[in-house]
């Protein structure tokens, strides 16, 4: 373990790498672009008689101070120290999970919208599925590394994984929040995919999956509903209502947008601040936006990736691939929402939709991906990593990325750096 | 097992593809498609208002308002927006009058408030601009002048505010001005939000229409009209005050019914013709006097006051005078004496068509082109159509043919006006909202009815029938002479005469030298004491003529009335023009000298595409014959529109 890793005067060759550092702008860049987006696509709204655009962007602000706060603590935590407390992160998330299932806990987690997916405690209020986003992840990869090549095996290396995801996934479906839910165990299985488990349990995991899911879906009507809308379209009810309303918001943006504020459509889109943001964003600023905002969020997932692949270790490894998912993941599935490439979810645009639960771990979550791509190339030592009881083999994967490092130009360093005993 | 780095890359691939699709979907939805999603998001956006155009008022020819609009306001609250509740309610509550406690209490539980009123400007000034107070802006149609010349001003139909009757109907395009349109943004659950410089067209309001009818005078005919139905029992009745030389309606009032209680005062001037006996024999002595058919030594026996005249088949026409005349009758005793009998033999010099067309030739058979829905034509058959025995008779009595009230006053108007008959009117002049004129009554000549020397014979023989031994002797006034006819018809109802039943009228031309006025007063179906004209509609007029001649502010040119001037008519009443309006146009009219055939050619007007009913009025009162082929819509004229012609020209017109 190596908890004084802050406190080493010394700054490591591989601190403060430029990946990390584009990451960082990368993201500061799309909070920023966020709060602005947030301010605008909710300046319509009014309370009391009050316009409350201000409103959201002080409380995103807020968030984003909090989250950056949180992003520079969980880059400067060593990222090893989330696979001791793996097991401690799912259970608090279990537990936050279950309280607005609880029937007597309605104080604390009210109806909103038809769903209860808040918890409020006095000045404390936040979505726990959110929270599982991250620590679901770091729970799969903390496992993953621990099972090492039992993962392909049904009954010793799958079966723990699914009963975590599936507890999850229940608790978070039962909010009712199937869209989070789905991503959730679609980041789990990311993170398994990664780590290298059977092609054919993902397929028949898959099959498993579609037929709850379809099941679920016909048995809610609002879900029946956007399906449908998605695969026939030219309904008139709420739910193509909806989407229909999304693209002409978007579609009207043109190529440069309409310019920041002057958007309308905010006046029909529901949720235009949070579940349809990216339907505001084209909008206001065009395909040109789209555009800008599509490449930041391709930059921040090809970083991610490059952190992952320079990891420097297994854990670290599937740990930056399942945050960054988490991020690409859900921008891109809000993304195909709205416009209309996927059925209506309730998805929010990390980073950038209004929510302050969302944005904080987004942060978090990317604090950590910086302190993976920081501590690349770090030796650790023998018994830290028998304590972790995750002893990757010597890969051949592993090695090639070492071997395509060297090649660029890169990797020189750190192929000295890394440890002989590394690939066993 | 695979390895991670391939499996990254597989995943990585993944999100290329999911990127690419993203951005190339956007780039349908937006670059190739963007303009269609434009388009219908400001369709759904937009909403388009009217904004009512404030509609013109109606005002007698001295500006006393008759039909006015007033702005009056609803109000509604929204609880959500005050800023300061305590002060808001208890300003509202003084202003609308609404007690506070209840107001109170609804704002506390409502979510919006709203008070019909309708409120004033003036009730609303005090809260107009507090947060949370919302005004709707209505008009309303107010009539100052309550009932006085209702059937003229007319009345708007409730449900679509516009005329439905009257000169609200008639000049209905005029008084309703040009309605504004705006353009709002709308939200989802249809909220309007108003922004000023979304105002499309701001609402025109209409022109302002000042009638020819003068209010005092109005009131004097209704009162007099009412009081006459009530002491003589009568069913309904007509009062037409008209100046000839413009052709000004000055007074117009109707009643039916009147002994039903309250009574109708529809327009039955214009729509009810009637058969209009006595008084109609002038225009059979005219045609006598036009075609030389008598002189003034011409005489006709008076058959002792029973006259079997025969007709064919060894039958008699069986004509009675309630006056028996002993000896031989001239024309100008006739119209005294008001004998059936010699009317009924001088006609016989006629031949029909020769009488037709100068009834014809003073307005009868045809509408008087009043500015009025509805006006009826009357009814006067072609001669063709005439009985060949009878119908000369009879049409000399003012039998077998029906006229209106105006027709009447229009035709004696003529004769007062040396013998050009002029368009009635009902509307003086029309300002449009800024004030500026926008039309000027100039009297319009239809035609010569009868040359000026068989005008003047005319007017003395009228002089001679209010005069001593003639039967309008009732209604002459002490001061100035009045020349005037009595009527008294039988009644037709329902195809037959009826026995008993009397319409009595008087046709009066006043002052007899100069006129400056005719009155028609007709009295239907009188039951109380006599039915002859003579003791009802005669006396009528003269107490309504005392009651003008005394009231201060009626349209009577009293300097013209004690030393007749020979000078050109002078109009009238022109000194309380209400608006700063420029000096009247001074139309060159009378215009007797002027020799239609050698004219000056007239614009011929383009009609294609008009009924052929109104293109033939068009035609007409342009100056123009008209030669007709065919009935529908007019495609062709000849001279073509817009050419010239001169005034009396045959205009072939075809139709499609």
């Amino acid at each position: 373990m190596r908890g004084d890793a802050l406190a080493r005067p010394v700054r490591h060759p591989g601190d403060l790498r430029w990946e990390t550092r584009l990451l960082a702008v990368v993201t500061a860049t799309l909070v920023a672009f966020g709060i602005a987006a947030t301010y605008s696509a909710a300046s319509l709204i009014t309370r009391n008689g009050q316009a409350s655009g201000v409103n959201f962007a002080i409380n995103q602000t807020i968030g984003a101070l909090l989250g950056g706060v949180g992003l520079i603590v969980a880059s400067r935590i060593d990222y090893y120290r989330w696979r001791q407390f793996a097991w401690p992160l799912l259970g608090i998330t279990v537990a936050c999970l279950t309280v607005p299932l609880l029937p007597f806990a309605h104080r604390i987690s009210p109806l909103v919208h038809g769903a209860r997916r808040w918890i409020d405690i006095g000045p404390i209020n936040f979505q726990p599925s959110e929270i599982a986003r991250v620590t679901l992840v770091i729970w799969c990869a903390m496992l993953a590394t621990k099972k090492g090549e039992q993962l392909r095996e049904l009954r010793k290396g799958l079966l723990p994984f699914l009963l975590g995801m599936f507890t999850v996934f229940v608790l978070i479906a039962a909010e009712p929040n199937l869209s989070m839910a789905v991503l959730v165990a679609l980041l789990a299985a990311t993170v398994l995919f990664t780590a290298g488990a059977k092609i054919g349990h993902f397929m028949l995991l898959g099959l498993l999956a579609v037929l709850v899911v379809w099941h679920k879906i016909t048995h809610t009507g609002f879900r029946s509903e956007r399906l449908g809308v998605f695969l026939n379209g030219g309904s008139t009810s709420d739910a193509a209502w909806q989407i229909n309303q999304s693209l002409i918001g978007f579609g009207s943006g043109r190529l440069i947008g309409v310019g920041f504020g002057h958007g309308q459509q905010k006046m029909y889109l529901p949720f235009a601040y949070s579940d349809f943001l990216f339907s505001t964003i084209g909008e206001e600023w065009g395909f040109v936006g789209v555009c800008l905002v599509v490449l930041l969020f391709a930059l921040f997932i090809w970083l991610g990736f490059r952190i992952a692949k320079t990891a420097a270790d297994p854990f670290g490894q599937y740990l930056a691939v399942g945050l960054t998912c988490a991020v690409g993941l859900t921008a891109f599935m809000h993304m195909a929402v709205t416009i209309k490439l996927m059925p209506t979810t309730g998805l929010t645009l990390p980073f950038m939709s209004y929510g302050r639960s969302s944005l904080v771990i987004s942060m978090i979550g990317t604090g950590i991906l910086i302190n993976i791509g920081r501590l690349r190339g770090k030796p650790r030592s023998a018994e830290e990593r028998r304590a972790s009881g995750a002893m990757p083999r010597a890969s051949g994967a592993e090695r090639r990325v070492s071997e395509r490092d060297r090649r660029s130009g890169r990797g020189e360093r750190r192929g000295t750096e890394l440890p002989g005993d590394f690939g066993e | 097992m695979a390895k991670p780095a391939a499996r990254i890359a597989v995943i990585q691939a993944a999100f290329a593809l999911g990127i690419a699709a993203v951005v190339l979907q956007s780039a349908d939805l937006q670059v190739v498609h963007g303009a269609r999603w434009a388009a219908e998001a400001r369709t759904q956006r937009t909403a388009h208002d009217t904004l009512p155009a404030r509609r013109g008022a109606l005002y007698d020819r001295n500006g006393v308002p008759l039909a006015i609009t007033q702005e009056f306001y609803h109000v509604g609250v929204a609880p959500n927006e005050v800023a300061d509740p305590a002060g808001t309610l208890r300003l509202l509550s003084r202003q609308l009058g609404v007690p506070l406690a209840p107001l109170q209490r609804d704002f506390r539980t409502r979510r919006y408030l709203y008070f019909h009123g309708p409120f004033t400007a003036t009730q609303l000034e005090p809260i107009r601009s507090l947060k949370g107070i919302h005004l709707t802006g209505a008009y309303q149609r107010a009539y100052p002048a309550r009932d006085l010349a209702a059937a003229v001003v007319g009345r708007l139909d409730p449900g679509t505010g516009t005329g439905s009757s009257g000169i609200a109907r008639a000049l209905d395009s005029v008084l309703t001005g040009q309605p504004g349109e705006a353009v709002f943004l709308k939200d989802r659950s249809g909220r309007k939000y108003e922004s000023p410089s979304r105002l499309v067209r701001e609402p025109v309001a209409g022109g302002d229409v000042w009638l020819t009818i003068d209010a005092g005078l109005q009131e004097i005919a209704e009162r007099g009209l009412d009081d006459a139905l009530h002491a003589l029992g009568a069913e309904g009745g007509d009062v037409v005050f008209l100046d000839p030389m413009s052709g000004e309606v000055l007074a117009i009032a109707s009643r039916q019914h009147a002994e039903g209680g309250g009574g109708s005062a529809g327009p039955s001037f214009f729509t009810t013709p009637y058969q209009p006996g006595s008084t109609a024999k002038l225009f059979t002595a005219a045609a006598l006097l036009v075609h030389h058919k008598v002189d003034s030594t011409s005489a006709v026996s008076g058959h002792d006051g029973l006259y079997r005249m025969p007709v064919r088949g060894g039958r008699f026409f069986v004509i009675e005078d309630s006056h028996k005349e002993p000896g031989m009758v001239t024309l100008a005793q006739a119209i005294e004496v008001s004998s059936n009998i010699a009317m009924a033999q001088f006609a016989q010099r006629l031949t029909p068509v020769e009488q037709f067309e100068t009834l014809r030739g003073f307005g009868f058979g045809s509408p008087t082109g009043i500015e009025f829905p509805a006006e009826s034509r009357g009814v006067l058959q072609m001669p063709d159509r005439w009985l060949p025995d009878y119908s000369r008779a009879s049409v000399a009595m003012g039998y077998e043919f029906s006229v209106t009230p105006i027709q009447l006053a229009a035709a004696y108007g003529a004769i007062a006006n040396d013998g050009v008959l002029v368009t009635p009117t009902l509307v003086r002049q029309i300002r449009d909202a800024s004030g500026h004129l926008v039309y000027q009554h100039q009297p319009e000549p239809v035609r010569r009815a009868i040359p000026p020397d068989v005008a003047a014979r005319l007017r003395a023989f009228l002089r001679g029938a209010v005069g001593k031994g003639g039967t309008g002797g009732q209604a002459q006034l002490a001061n100035y002479e009045l020349a005037g006819k009595t009527g008294t018809a039988r009644r037709f109802v329902n195809g037959r005469y009826a026995s008993g039943e009397y319409t009595a009228s008087f046709a009066a031309i006043f002052p007899a030298d100069h006129p400056q006025l005719v009155v028609i007063v007709k009295i239907d179906k009188p039951s109380i004491g006599s039915y002859y004209a003579a003791s009802t509609a005669a006396p009528t007029t003269r107490a309504m003529l005392e009651q003008a001649l005394a009231a201060r502010q009626v349209a009577i040119d009293r300097s013209q009335l004690a030393a007749p001037l020979d000078s050109a008519p002078v109009k009238v009443a022109d000194s309380a023009e209400p608006a700063p309006a420029p000096p009247p146009v001074v139309f060159p009219w009378p215009d007797a000298g002027r020799d239609p055939a050698r004219a000056d050619p007239l614009p011929v007007p383009d009609i294609r595409g008009v009924a052929v009913r109104q293109a033939v009025l068009t035609l007409h009162r342009r100056g123009f014959k008209v030669s007709l082929h065919g009935f529908g819509t007019v495609v062709r004229t000849d001279p073509a529109g817009g050419e010239s012609a001169a005034p009396g020209t045959a205009i072939s017109v075809w139709t499609d």
